[in-house]
């Protein structure tokens, strides 16, 4: 990690007042990635956007990190009925935080870049789905799509060109799993939020039938960027596997915790100690949850030369998932705290699948067991059956998403799990 | 709300644009329901009945939905709802001393309205504000970050005469320093 | 052909499907809770899981892939595949748990996961020996459960509906009953409420379920978490012997089990015939299982001198037929015909009176405008009314039935198994100058009315064709005895656990249920002793005779209706032929 993060300058969120505006975010050469499109079809076909985005390897931001321009080349050939554009703004997944501040600081470049997606994959109607909790934030977005209307960036015939597109924002109500993407699909058809079998794919089957790309907000936001300096400029940004500016959300026990926009592949002992000051009253690092409460928490000794990439995280044991970085002082109960997310994730099992719907119960009814000083040591080993057993067999990754802290932290923490539990095991006749 | 609940013309001609964002009128469910809950403070059976006959969708349907998603008030909730995040970072920053702070203030607990009618109180999940623990939301509406208990006894006092919260913006720390 | 591998054998599929049906429609056996060959398949139960590849193309190649042993390459899918929702593909490898470790593990741990927070309540519950959970658990479940916590409590016997009833505790969320109402009585009353383990289904806050089909929810819930309300605590599955029927309530005749204890019929469920009823049939269908036990005629009756009807013996009942009909000529002598009596019935009835040379049939067709639907139930509320008017019998309007009464005055009156009274303007006071002679199976208006009156078998005591509104002839087996029939010598009939090892001494078995009745066809029979004409000694022999004679019904058998399920006839023939 090059040292020079000090003097970085932030591109997705760059301190400009007043940015939210339309007519500031133009003078800061907003919407001329998609004018520089919109006037040389020629030289920038939707194949040829694909590809540069594709080139540029926009690692999808929502946590599984996959390439964004290689998602939209699964759209199949245009057939004259509708395809959908879903940008996935629902955010809930514990220690997330970013993408308000896209909505709050530069929801033009948001809009851009989700313009750009709709005319690469020739989509004609795009729709942010927004977590209902994020009621402020929905409002801001609407205000600057409509600024967007006024100004012909969106609706019929964009900048006086053929290409149309109509954006819609789409608010949830409470329900993490609807950031799941054919969850969020279900939710936007007015259902409730089930995950979908896949195959088949939302490229092949996706909103009411009909071709469907979902991308994370912070993805879309990236589009402008690509697609005005070139992927080659992108790339050079953060470490060759994992490119580009990423927001991190930093929280926890932290003198200064926020949201953060370094390159990717930032070193976690830098973030931690240098860009947001520090653990709090001099205390020292306990563990560090990577991207979101479903990635596995490491512990200070593994963070080591870490850096937040997908493949030295991958590494190291833990993922990527959103960059929310939930920072722990020696303080913290590990076994409540994971007891706490056990409880997150029963609650918002969508109740579908077997092994998730059951499993997650019984993982935070055990743990609170082990919490409440009741257990023994044999739960240990249930609960890492248990996980073992919820693991990959779902139809979405919820299950997996309950299982991973749980098993990797009685993994990394077994000493701290076992002092909760009774020592003693009397024999009962 | 006294009496059958029913949408005037004006409630219909906006259910009626929402509609029209989808393919189709089933999509318009959660924005109806959301737009209900504005208008009748909740949506308990009677007015999920309602949305079901104005959208011409089946009552089972909008029960269902209802129920699955937690902002949904099926039922009549105080004038106030405090919605406390006790999740993951607000846990670890003090969630639930403040969550238990404000029921002993209210006298009620997690999931109760006060007897007149003014608070409720639920212990939530996650709200997406991790860096600025702990923290709750007001009546599905506006955030209060860095709570401590002071901040809690001015909130309540505010809500009791009638002030609402406003937006507060988190700034970026990056920015502070920087050339705002 | 395309082909596939399951558990190292090779199988050739004809039409693109899924591997769970392909192997149930091969005699495979996997488990499943959620998947129905009729729903839409959400995979949620994630029972039938099962380890899935596909062979590695070498494209440069166009051949498959081969290893060293000259075997082909198999990728296998990352995650184990729930069978229902897995296409089959031309190539594909698939391992279950006959052959596969992991496969078993992880259909035992999803039986574990179901049974967390399932009460285990069999010895209580109604589903109790037809339960695929139940069995599914015996023959896929692990040993034990090392669940040690409080389960999740959710609201028991709450009344969804008149018919059905719901004990959300035992529901394990497969969404059967709420796909059913979507998807196939499209009434939409049901849905699942809440979210993880603590969701079930439900209806809408003061909505009832009455849903005409609710039933089939009923019998398609894998668990006992939706019972009848009618049903519930009266027998044990185990208890009841299982005998192919139709529906005779209704013109649609949905193919039915009829489920009889000690002569008794219990309750009637679906049984799966494509052609007609698919997996479902109406409730009312069900419910009219009454009929075949209450108010039943039991020996005949006798109204002497216009007094009130006594019970007869047969001897006298027949000597009381002979002496009227010795005085009376062929054209005083009204016979109706029934649309709910069998093929059977209503031909040898109109035979035996034309021989006495009476010329007009007639039948009072049973339609009630406006109560059948696009499913199951039809307007027509007669089993039979295509069969009696193959028969030849004229239908009359129950309005122009008082005018043919009057104008023919006739001194003896035959009406076949209806209840005329009911359903016409005729009334009793029409009858008073005739002798009214009534064939019945159950009392009624009509019944009462009558001077004399024979009782004869149901559709559950007696094997007879019945041809339903699409033209579509079925036929029912006996289900239970009546006083002359027994098990034991009639091959045709079941037997259950109850009827093979129970004794006349076993104090559950009562001689009370069994009904003194005979076959229509029977009766007439004893009414020309000697007469080669008459002399049947079964239904199927009716059959054969009528088959002989209308071209409707030629080649017509009952081997053939038990195989195909019922038999398509082509009805364009009716005109033909209208005498016997």
């Amino acid at each position: 990690m090059p040292n020079d993060w000090k003097s970085y300058k932030p591109l997705l969120l760059p301190a400009i007042k007043d940015l939210h505006e339309i007519s500031v975010y133009e003078k800061n050469n907003g919407y001329q990635a998609l004018r520089k499109i919109l006037k040389d079809r020629a030289m920038w076909s939707p194949q040829n956007v694909i590809n540069e985005v594709k080139t540029a390897n926009i690692r999808g931001r929502g946590g599984a990190g996959f390439n964004a321009g290689l998602k939209w080349s699964f759209m199949p050939e245009p057939d004259g009925k509708p395809r959908y554009l879903a940008c996935n703004g629902d955010e809930s997944e514990p220690g997330t935080f970013k993408d308000r501040k896209i909505f709050e600081f530069n929801p033009h470049l948001f809009i851009e870049g989700a313009i750009i997606a709709a005319y690469a994959m020739q989509i004609d109607v795009i729709y942010v789905y927004i977590r209902g909790e994020y009621r402020p934030f929905v409002k801001m977005l609407q205000r600057a799509i409509d600024q967007a209307y006024e100004k012909g960036y969106l609706g019929k015939k964009v900048l006086g060109s053929d290409f149309s597109v109509e954006m819609y924002t789409h608010m949830g109500a409470g329900a993490y799993i609807c950031g799941e993407e054919s969850s969020l699909m279900e939710s936007l058809e007015g259902k409730r939020g089930y995950p979908r079998v896949k195959p088949p794919f939302p490229a092949q089957r996706g909103l009411w039938g009909r071709p469907t790309t979902i991308n994370n907000i912070e993805t879309l936001a990236n589009v402008p960027l690509v697609m005005d300096k070139g992927a080659d400029w992108y790339l050079k940004i953060g470490p060759d596997t994992h490119p580009g500016p990423v927001l991190y959300g930093i929280s926890g026990h932290l003198k200064r915790p926020g949201v953060y926009e370094y390159p990717a592949g930032m070193n976690i002992m830098t973030l931690i100690n240098e860009v947001a000051g520090g653990i709090r009253e001099g205390k020292k690092l306990k563990a560090l949850i990577p991207g979101g409460s479903s990635t596995p928490p490491l512990r200070a000794d593994m963070l080591e030369g870490v850096s937040m990439d997908a493949n030295s995280l991958r590494d190291a044991g833990s993922m990527m998932g959103t960059a929310g970085m939930v920072v722990l002082d020696e303080d913290t109960d590990m076994v409540d705290l994971i007891w706490r997310i056990s409880y997150f994730y029963d609650h918002e099992s969508c109740g579908q699948c077997t092994p998730c719907r059951d499993g997650t119960g019984w993982l935070e009814k055990t743990l609170r067991k082990i919490k409440n000083g009741d257990g023994e040591l044999r739960d240990l080993d249930l609960l890492l059956a248990i996980c073992h057993r919820m693991e990959g067999r779902t139809i979405c990754a919820l299950a997996d998403a309950a299982a991973w802290p749980v098993r990797y932290s009685i993994d990394r923490f077994r000493d701290e799990f076992e002092r909760k539990c009774k020592k003693t095991v009397y024999a009962v006749a | 709300m006294s009496g059958t609940k029913t949408f005037d013309e004006k409630d219909l001609a906006e259910i009626e644009k929402l509609t029209k964002k989808y393919p189709e009128k089933q999509a318009a469910v959660l924005p109806v329901l959301w737009y209900a809950q504005d208008k009748f403070g909740h949506v308990d059976p009677s007015v999920q009945k309602l949305v079901a006959e104005t959208m011409d969708l089946p009552e089972a349907h909008v029960y269902g939905v209802v129920t699955f998603y937690t902002q949904f008030y099926e039922k009549p909730m105080g004038k106030h709802v405090l919605d406390v995040c006790t999740c993951l970072s607000c846990q670890v920053c003090g969630g639930y001393d403040i969550l238990n702070y404000l029921e002993d203030k209210l006298g009620i607990m997690a999931g109760e309205t006060t007897p007149d009618g003014e608070f409720s109180i639920q212990s939530v999940e996650c709200l997406g504000a991790c860096g600025y623990a702990p923290m709750l939301q007001v009546t599905n509406d506006k955030y209060v970050n860095y709570l401590t208990y002071e901040k809690i006894d001015k909130l309540i006092d505010d809500l009791k005469s009638g002030k609402q919260p406003g937006f507060e913006s988190n700034k970026m720390p990056q920015h502070e320093n920087g050339t705002e | 052909m395309p082909e596939i591998f399951i558990d190292h054998k090779r199988y050739e599929f004809e039409q693109p499907g899924k591997v769970l049906q392909f192997m149930l429609d091969n005699g495979m056996d996997l488990p499943f809770f959620c998947y129905h060959p009729s729903l839409s398949i959400p995979a949620n139960c994630r029972q039938c899981i099962v380890k899935a590849g596909m062979p590695v193309f070498d494209r440069d190649r166009g051949t498959f892939k081969l290893d060293e042993k000259g075997e082909r390459i198999i990728r296998f899918f990352p995650k184990l595949m729930t069978a229902c929702s897995l296409d089959l593909a031309d190539g594909m490898v698939v391992y279950t748990h006959h052959t596969d470790e992991l496969v078993k593990q992880a259909q035992a741990d999803n039986l574990e996961f179901i049974l967390i927070n399932h009460p285990l309540d069999c010895p209580i519950c109604d589903q109790a020996g037809e339960c695929p959970l139940q069995i599914l658990t015996y023959k896929y479940g692990p040993e034990g459960s090392r669940f040690e916590h409080k389960k999740v409590h959710k609201p028991k016997a709450i009344q969804l509906g008149p018919r059905v009833i719901l004990d959300a505790e035992r529901c394990i969320n497969c969404t059967r009953c709420v796909r059913f109402t979507d998807e196939i009585s499209k009434t939409h009353q049901l849905t699942i409420i809440s979210r993880g383990d603590k969701n079930y289904p439900m209806t809408a806050n003061d909505q009832v379920f009455d849903d005409p089909y609710s039933l089939n929810t009923v019998d398609i819930c894998p668990v006992g978490a939706l019972t009848s309300a009618d049903f519930r605590f009266k027998a044990r599955v185990w208890e009841m012997n299982q005998t192919p029927g139709i529906d005779i309530s209704n013109g649609k005749g949905c193919s039915t089990w009829v489920w009889t204890r000690d002569n008794l019929v219990m309750r009637i469920t679906p049984r799966f015939n494509e052609a007609v009823n698919d997996h479902w049939m109406p409730d009312s269908g069900r419910l009219s299982y009454r009929t075949f036990n209450e108010n039943r005629i039991s020996k005949p009756w006798l109204r002497p001198d216009n007094k009130e009807q006594v019970r007869t013996t047969w001897n006298n009942a027949e000597l009381t037929l002979r002496e009227e009909l010795d005085k009376v000529e062929s054209s005083q002598i009204l016979v109706i015909g029934s649309p709910h009596a069998s093929v059977e019935d209503n031909y040898t009835f109109k035979k035996y009176f034309e021989s006495l040379g009476v010329t007009d049939f007639y039948y009072l067709p049973h339609v009630v405008p406006g109560a059948g639907d696009d499913l199951l139930l039809s307007d027509d509320q007669a089993p039979n009314t295509l069969g009696v008017r193959a028969l030849g019998y004229s239908e009359i309007a129950g309005d122009k039935l008082p005018k043919i009464v009057t104008s023919a005055k006739p001194k003896l009156v035959f009406i076949l198994d209806d209840d005329i009274l009911d359903r016409s303007d005729l009334t009793s006071s029409h009858l008073e100058d005739a002798f009214t002679v009534y064939w019945g199976t159950n009392h009624n208006g009509t019944s009462l009315a009558a001077n004399l009156v024979i009782p004869i078998t149901t559709a559950v005591e007696h094997a007879a064709s019945y041809i339903n509104v699409d033209g579509r002839i079925q036929r029912t087996v006996p289900a239970k005895e009546t006083l002359y029939t027994n098990r034991r010598l009639n091959l045709e009939m079941s037997m259950g656990r109850l009827d093979h090892y129970g004794t006349k001494f076993d104090n559950w078995v009562t001689d009370a249920n069994r009904i003194d009745c005979i076959p229509a066809w029977e009766f007439i029979t004893r009414l020309n002793p000697g007469s080669d004409t008459f002399a049947w000694e079964s239904s199927r022999q009716i059959l054969a005779e009528i088959g002989g004679k209308l071209n409707i019904f030629r080649g017509v058998t009952y081997e053939q209706m038990d195989e195909e399920n019922g038999i398509q006839l082509n009805l364009e023939q009716d005109s033909e032929v209208n005498t016997v």
